[in-house]
């Protein structure tokens, strides 16, 4: 009913063109997992403080002077949450994806039709990701801030 | 809940009938397993279906218990770690902004909603005022006057204070039920309560949200979060009726924090990048027509906001969605009638009709371009540089590896596990989910105070991680496993309660999806059988473990965080001894009150900005600036008069009017937080409007350091913030060892012992030197004229004093 109302009214006066024009071939839906290694990398970037070394240029490793006076290369900013050295947040930041790498490990490792062995192996490597990131965050911790997690 | 769920089923199964068989395709193969229970169920379509129903009751109740029973725990963990505060110091208001909301809501309760909205608060930016109903987003004020109008209508008496005091942590809970829906409704019930009990305890939402702490942002996470929730199911169900209800939510939003443009850019966003996926469908047009029409009329109900959503690029990108949307459907709509219509051109064509309109709007001027304060977030580099009143502030630095792994503990490595299981089963919502977590991290980054909109994302994608994590390792396990760890502290009881849920509710879920809703296909059907995944028992008996002793030590180390980090009311301060007593510092009320008390009615104080909510607060004193920062000239000015010597300044107190000027000194406790330290803003805001007058680089001393022992500038020395700070601080000794004048906060001795006031005198010093008033002295009544200076020569006159008097001949009329 509509259809005919439409082809004699407007389509009665207007013809559309029949233009042959295609979406050009490269531009395609990026993969699912593309996607993600994006949103991981950007992930990585941002935790890491990147923006915070954009917008406040601190040095990539800052140094003290020891009671004999030599200047000595320090890591980590102690004792300050707002503060940070470009390499500490690259280290920590590459902490925290290594431990989602773990995770993720895991759930590939759910695959039913991986051999046994590597399946092992996987889980291993999972638990190792998992646990050194884990352990490692704690210890960054424990650097930056000497009283984490006592009294 | 359940009854509400239910509800919602059967409306799906209402409303949105004819759209349902063409959008199944996407949404069929991932609806997260109970709601595909649900809809069977309430549809009533499928006859088969009817004895498992029956079977299932028994077990259906479990499954709504103890989602209710884990959510409850979840709040009342929320809201008991939220008292941290309240238990050690006392129900008291916190920091800065809470002052002002509490004063505001103060004035609600006692003059009514209306009086509120037209109050003209002149006591605050003297001599300009601020009006602040039209100012001020009302909803924070609104909510807590309900709950204490309702509280008084059932002859509850409580101070409207107690309620702002808790209003937060209740709404904590709130926002734990929330982030439940919404991550049921994206992935499955099990997802939704991990997700509920990490937002209940995670740190990064704790900070703003501890008893005490009054501020829009406890109750704007809340309304953010339900808005996403409702939005997720409009699109789901592609219904008017929950479009409708997002715009209801998003008018709170909007009336509760300026967070909300968060909200109107990322739906646009959800709705464009459905468009460019090839994944626009009628479900998605009637959800957001529903959406941005109502929810922009109902935001121009706000005074602050008014017609700002069509008139300022902020709003803009949900504009032009809107009209692509529009274009997109018409034109699909078309092509129902002529098959060779080329959607993709004219499809292009209107978004860059439409992009090209916005564009042209703000450059002929009719819509604004991006205020400084959003541009900010795009140009990381321009606050720096451009607006150092915004970059001042410490919540708007930019965010370190630390504070992510402080505020989120090991969600920080879910997070992109969540953010992976979403993309690979990716569907209209999740997608959703995917860009909220992209964009929100990176706001996280530019700014430390953005960290709260990342953190209920993290806890939704952790909570999505975990339990597909759970689902994967517990499947073969028998609930007796884990039962045996049971009962450890109150929080870890919540996180475990999940655990022991999932060890029951998993079994059955399993049964009640209908048989190859999930399993793998072929041959890995027959190896399930013997063994779900083909991982041993030990193997996954130790992941779950794992697992839990990670969960143990994120309940442990959220505790600490709150504890030590999120729980000062920084206005009462709080210092341990050696042996671990106790030392309540308690100077800012003691000056507040002072000047509440000792001080004229009428009496203005200057200060600067950080403490302009604070006294007009609790001293009920009139301020010069505040924390509103609303016009920036004005704090320039406070911040060259304390910038500048004592003879410069009191031409500009006198000007605005000053009769006390109050500084904050930390030199005798240690407090880094005084204004010495901040005075580098000050000079730098001053330089901004004055840099005549103030340059920045005379503050330091000659080898560029910012010092105030005696290597440092005379320009420091002389200025006045510098005087009244250390006004006879020379005087003092500290400890035997120590020099006089030795400033403990900045660890030297200061360079200038002899202050001298000249046109100023000591009012009021607190017990620790924290506060220190000082009384700008009136200028003497008029100065002496000499005999050479007078210009006016006396004539004596000759005529008697009868003479003197005028007569006038006819009365005048005045």
């Amino acid at each position: 009913m509509l259809d005919f109302v439409y082809n004699q009214t407007i389509f009665g006066v207007l013809q559309p063109p029949n233009i042959k024009l295609k979406r050009p071939t490269w531009i395609r839906q990026p993969a699912p997992m593309t996607v993600f290694a994006g949103i991981l990398l950007s992930y990585f970037l941002v935790t890491g403080g990147v923006i915070y070394d954009v917008i406040v240029e601190p040095p990539s490793i800052g140094s003290t002077t020891d009671e004999n006076g030599h200047s000595r290369p320090v890591a980590f900013m102690p004792w300050r949450v707002n503060g940070q050295y470009i390499m500490e947040g690259l280290a920590a930041s590459f902490l925290f994806t290594l431990g989602s790498l773990g995770f993720i490990i895991f759930d590939q490792t759910n695959n039913p039709l991986m051999p046994k062995l590597n399946r092992s192996i996987w889980v291993g490597v999972g638990f190792v990701c998992i646990l050194v990131s884990f352990g490692m965050c704690w210890v960054f911790m424990r650097m930056k801030l000497p009283g984490y997690l006592q009294n | 809940m359940s009854a509400s769920e239910a509800g919602g089923g059967v409306v799906v199964s209402r409303t949105s009938k004819p759209t349902r068989e063409k959008a199944s395709t996407a949404a069929a193969s991932s609806i997260p397993s109970e709601d595909a229970v649900k809809k069977i169920s309430d549809g009533g379509a499928a006859v088969q279906t009817k004895p498992t129903k029956r079977k299932m009751t028994a077990k259906m109740g479990f499954i709504t218990l103890f989602p209710i029973l884990i959510l409850t725990l979840a709040w009342i963990a929320g809201f008991c770690s939220r008292l941290f505060a309240v238990v050690r110091f006392e129900a008291i208001i916190h920091e800065f902004d809470p002052w002002f909301n509490y004063r505001a809501t103060h004035y609600m309760v006692k003059n009514g909603f209306y009086n509120f909205l037209n109050w003209f608060d002149e006591r605050a930016w003297f001599p300009l005022g601020r009006i602040v109903g039209g100012t001020v987003y009302p909803g924070l004020m609104v909510t807590s006057g309900a709950i204490h109008y309702f509280l008084s209508l059932l002859n509850i008496p409580v101070h409207i204070r107690d309620v702002c005091v808790f209003l937060a942590p209740i709404f904590s809970g709130l926002t734990a039920i929330a982030t439940f829906l919404l991550t049921k409704e994206l992935w499955s019930t099990g997802a939704g309560l991990f997700a509920a009990c990490f937002i209940a305890i995670v740190p990064g939402y704790i900070s703003r949200s501890v008893a005490g702490s009054y501020d829009n942002e406890g109750i704007a996470i809340f309304a953010l979060i339900f808005v996403y929730y409702l939005w997720v199911k409009s699109v789901n169900t592609g219904s008017v009726y929950w479009g409708a209800l997002t715009a209801l939510a998003y008018f709170y939003m909007v009336s509760a924090w300026g967070g909300y443009v968060f909200i109107i850019n990322l739906i646009p966003l959800h709705v464009f990048a459905l468009i460019l996926m090839g994944r626009f469908s009628s479900r998605i047009y009637v959800a957001y027509s529903t959406f941005y029409i109502l929810g922009t009329l109902l935001s121009m109900q706000i005074p602050f906001v008014g017609f700002q959503p069509i008139r300022t690029s902020e709003h803009m990108a949900a504009a032009g969605v809107f009209a692509l949307l529009n274009a997109l459907a018409f034109l699909k709509y078309l092509q129902r009638f002529k098959k060779q219509i080329n959607l993709w051109l004219l499809a292009g064509g209107a978004a860059a009709a439409v992009f090209a309109a916005v564009v042209g709007l703000t450059v002929t001027g009719h819509i604004a371009p991006w205020s400084g304060r959003f541009y900010s977030l795009w140009d990381t580099g321009y606050a720096k540089i451009h607006i150092p009143i915004i970059a001042s502030v410490s919540e708007h630095q930019p965010t370190t590896w630390t504070s992510y792994f402080f505020d989120l503990h090991i969600l920080v490595c879910l997070f992109p596990v969540g953010a992976y299981y979403c993309v690979k089963k990716i569907n209209d919502v999740r997608v959703f989910i995917v860009l909220y977590a992209a964009t929100a991290s990176y706001f996280s980054g530019v700014m430390i105070r953005l960290m709260l909109t990342l953190t209920p994302v993290v806890c939704i994608l952790a909570g999505i991680a975990l339990s597909e994590l759970m689902e994967t390792y517990l499947t073969g396990l028998d609930g007796s496993t884990l039962h045996k760890k049971e009962e450890k502290s109150s929080e870890e009881v919540v996180v475990k309660k999940t655990k022991e849920s999932k060890d029951k509710n998993k079994p059955m879920f399993d049964e009640a999806v209908s048989p190859g809703a999930k399993k793998p296909s072929g041959a890995a059907a027959q190896l399930e059988d013997l063994d779900p995944t083909g991982i041993g028992i030990s193997i996954r008996n130790i992941v779950v473990g794992v697992a839990c002793i990670l969960l143990v030590l994120f309940a442990v180390h959220c505790t600490w965080v709150t504890s030590n980090a999120y729980s000062s009311p920084s206005i009462v301060l709080a210092t341990y001894g050696h042996d671990g007593s106790r030392n309540i510092l308690d100077d800012f009320r003691e000056a507040y009150y002072w000047l509440w008390q000792n001080t004229d009615e009428k009496a203005t104080v200057m200060s600067w900005w950080d403490y302009g909510y604070q006294i007009a607060g609790m001293g009920n004193r009139t301020t010069i600036v505040d924390n509103n920062t609303w016009n920036n000239s004005h704090i320039a000015l406070v911040g060259k008069a304390m910038s500048s010597n004592e003879s410069a300044a009191i031409k500009i107190m006198r000007d605005l009017d000053v009769d006390y000027v109050l500084v904050i000194f930390g030199g005798i406790i240690g407090y880094s937080g005084d204004d010495i330290n901040k005075f580098l803003w000050m000079v730098r805001i001053a330089e901004g409007e004055h840099p005549k007058d103030i340059r920045e680089a005379d503050y330091f001393s000659p080898d560029g350091h910012f010092r105030v022992d005696s290597g440092g500038s005379k320009v420091l020395m002389n200025c006045l913030m510098y005087k009244l700070s250390y006004y006879r601080f020379g005087e003092i000794q500290l400890g035997n060892r120590q020099p006089f004048g030795y400033d403990r906060a900045r660890g030297v001795e200061i360079g200038f012992k002899d202050i001298k006031l000249e046109h100023m005198e000591e009012a009021f010093t607190s017990e620790h030197w924290l506060v220190r008033i000082y009384k700008v002295k009136k200028p003497k009544n008029h100065a002496k004229v000499t005999k050479k200076q007078s210009k006016i020569k006396r004539v004596i006159s000759q005529k008697t004093s009868r003479k003197q008097e005028g007569v006038l001949r006819k009365p005048v009329q005045i």
